[in-house]
């Protein structure tokens, strides 16, 4: 199995600069995520991996050997795409044996690969049949049996649950997290949800315009985000941001907005010069009923998910907080609602957006 | 209520009149071939029992087997060529990025609108000098790069996924091999409503080959046809029936790839 370098890595389109010098190293057997925005290249990084894109500069490696120029087909590499991009006029099986029918292996040696593949994914009764007979979730294990018989140094996968219905998709999430265990090999994915993110990486990259916001486990980015990007597109709902200025003692930070609330700075935490502007982030979840700093909102809506309830409520019809509240079944909206949190659980972000720790 | 009743019998009204407008001539067509000449001309339009004789009469006067052999000749080479020339260019057209791929695809639009009439005679020029005048090749020639079907051809490749040929760069085929193994199969319902298209007009194409094929042994079904009408004493029922005979292939082509014609004209990829 592979792991991928890329150093200094950029592609342009024109003047138009996608991808701006990205360096990330991917280990063997690790199950990496690119998530983003729309339109913040990732699936430009991955199809520059597969070679479906030229690189403009910079270095890409892939288990050892410089692979710039090299034709997709040679990387190593198999990808799944979000639209599964089947052969229409194929059967399951002539689209999974396709590529090893090119590379001129043996005919029983494809059958012997492709009924591997069919057994893994348990596409055996379909053989026979078109894309066109297939059901998304069939259609996408076909997409991932077509990559499996390559065996391929290293799986890409982009976005490809985005066609398929919430259910589908929880379902093939853990088949794809089945796959990589049994595999054993490297995986790269391209999503924008973070939650297929979270519950599949090894690592995640956040990207943002072309550029790496910030590389890490996945609770390294919850717990621990480098800036107000990730902590902002990491975790739902998204982190609660609130405008706070250092107090002139310099420990704590006010908060002008919600009647000049008081969070004393945490020890371990730089300590900005008074007067400067700061933002609080807190997530939903980290409301608790006793926390030591309290906030007086009025509450606007409400999301009874069943076992958590989440409250979007206001200060004075200012910024709306969400609060993940577990024993709020009986608050309606208009209700005075008072959302309490423990200053030692909140982040400080300076007004570059970077991280004050 | 009474205006919706009024609407629809007035809709069904036009339909009807315009179904007996493209249906009867055809009617007519059949009917004349199986009457005599004069009761063509006195507007009999029931059927006759004169089929057997304008046959024979048709026999004497025309090599039949020779110039079905013409038309076909002429119709399924320009056919096949047109498809495989064409169609690799709107697919060129359409995949390959180019900064001046739209200008020349503009030009390629702007030569639409020139009449053939103000074509032939340079045309006609350049084959006499290239010593191919009353040749098959003089009449297939100018026909193979049909810029209509390379349109055509284009819009229907936008139906194309790029992920396909993603998928096939992925899988190890090389350009051509995506053309072929990939687009091809892809789109055959293109392919079979522009076979119905190319293979029509080359079939009753009359004015070209007109001007380059000169002899008897050349000569495609539409000009016999011509040449039945201008004789001194014409006989209808012959000509008719040679017409109804001239348009048997154009009938079973149709009807065999009717379904994909339909599709194909949707522009679906299948």
């Amino acid at each position: 199995m592979s792991g991928l370098k890329l150093r200094g890595v950029r592609k342009s389109f024109g003047s138009v600069e996608v991808i701006r010098g990205i360096d990330l190293d991917i280990e063997p057997n690790e199950f990496v995520v690119f998530v983003g925005p729309s339109g913040c290249g990732k699936s430009t990084l991955l199809r520059m991996i597969a070679g479906l894109e030229g690189i403009t500069e910079g270095e890409l490696d892939i288990g050892g050997t410089r692979m710039n120029d090299v034709d997709p087909s040679k990387r190593g590499i198999a990808m799944v795409f979000q639209t599964y991009a089947l052969y229409p006029h194929m059967s399951v099986r002539q689209n999974m044996g396709f590529a090893l029918k090119f590379a001129g292996v043996a005919k029983d040696e494809i059958d012997r690969q492709v009924d591997e593949a069919a057994r893994i994914l348990e596409l055996a009764p379909l053989m026979h049949r078109r894309p066109g007979e297939l059901s998304g979730g069939q259609r996408q294990r076909v997409a991932i049996g077509r990559a499996i018989v390559r065996h391929p140094e290293v799986f890409l996968f982009d976005e490809p649950l985005s066609n398929l219905d919430a259910e589908l998709r929880v379902h093939m999430r853990i088949e794809i997290a089945r796959l990589h265990k049994e595999l054993a090999t490297t995986i790269i994915y391209v999503t924008h949800d973070q939650v297929e993110a979270m519950t599949l990486a090894d690592k995640i990259v956040v990207m943002r315009d072309g550029s790496v916001a910030q590389v890490g486990s996945p609770l390294t980015l919850y717990d621990d985000p480098d800036n107000l990007f990730v902590a902002g597109f990491i975790g739902s709902p998204k982190m609660n941001f609130l405008k706070g200025v250092v107090a002139e003692s310099g420990a704590d930070v006010r908060l002008p907005e919600y009647g000049d609330q008081i969070i004393p700075l945490h020890d371990s935490v730089a300590r900005p010069a008074a007067g400067t502007d700061v933002t609080v982030g807190i997530r939903p979840e980290q409301f608790e009923p006793d926390g030591r700093t309290k906030l007086d909102l009025k509450i606007e809506m409400i999301e009874h998910l069943g076992g958590e309830t989440y409250v979007y409520a206001s200060h004075n019809d200012g910024e709306v907080i969400t609060v993940a509240a577990r024993d709020a079944r009986a608050v309606k909206p208009g209700q005075n609602f008072v959302a309490r949190f423990n200053p030692t659980s909140v982040l400080l972000f300076g007004t570059d957006g970077n991280r004050i720790r | 209520m009474n205006f919706m009743i009024v609407r629809r019998a007035a809709v069904y009204l036009s339909l009807s009149i315009a179904t007996f407008i493209s249906i009867f001539p055809f009617y007519w067509m059949v009917v004349g071939a199986t009457n005599e000449s004069r009761d063509i001309v006195t507007g009999k339009s029931t059927i006759g029992t004169n089929l057997v004789a304008n046959f024979q009469n048709l026999l004497a006067q025309v090599d039949l087997a020779q110039v079905f052999w013409n038309s076909a000749v002429v119709a399924i080479a320009a056919t096949v060529l047109t498809l495989a020339v064409s169609s690799l260019a709107g697919y060129g057209f359409e995949i390959f990025r180019s900064r001046v791929r739209e200008r020349i695809f503009q030009i390629l639009l702007l030569l639409l609108s020139i009449p053939f009439a103000a074509l032939m005679v340079p045309l006609f020029v350049m084959i006499s000098r290239a010593h191919l005048s009353n040749t098959f090749t003089a009449v297939i020639l100018p026909t193979v790069a049909s810029i209509f079907i390379i349109f055509y051809f284009r819009q229907a490749t936008k139906a194309f996924p790029g992920e396909l040929r993603d998928a096939a760069r992925v899988d190890g085929l090389k350009e051509w091999q995506i053309f072929l193994y990939v687009y091809l199969p892809s789109m055959r319902s293109t392919y079979a409503a522009a076979t119905i298209i190319v293979f029509m007009t080359s079939w009753n194409n009359y004015l070209w080959p007109l001007i380059v094929l000169q002899t008897e042994d050349k000569k495609t079904i539409t000009l016999v046809i011509s040449s039945l009408t201008s004789a001194y004493t014409p006989d209808f029922g012959v000509i008719l029936l040679s017409t109804v005979l001239a348009t048997l292939p154009t009938l079973i082509i149709f009807f065999v790839l009717q379904r994909q014609f339909v599709q194909g004209m949707l522009g679906s990829v299948k």
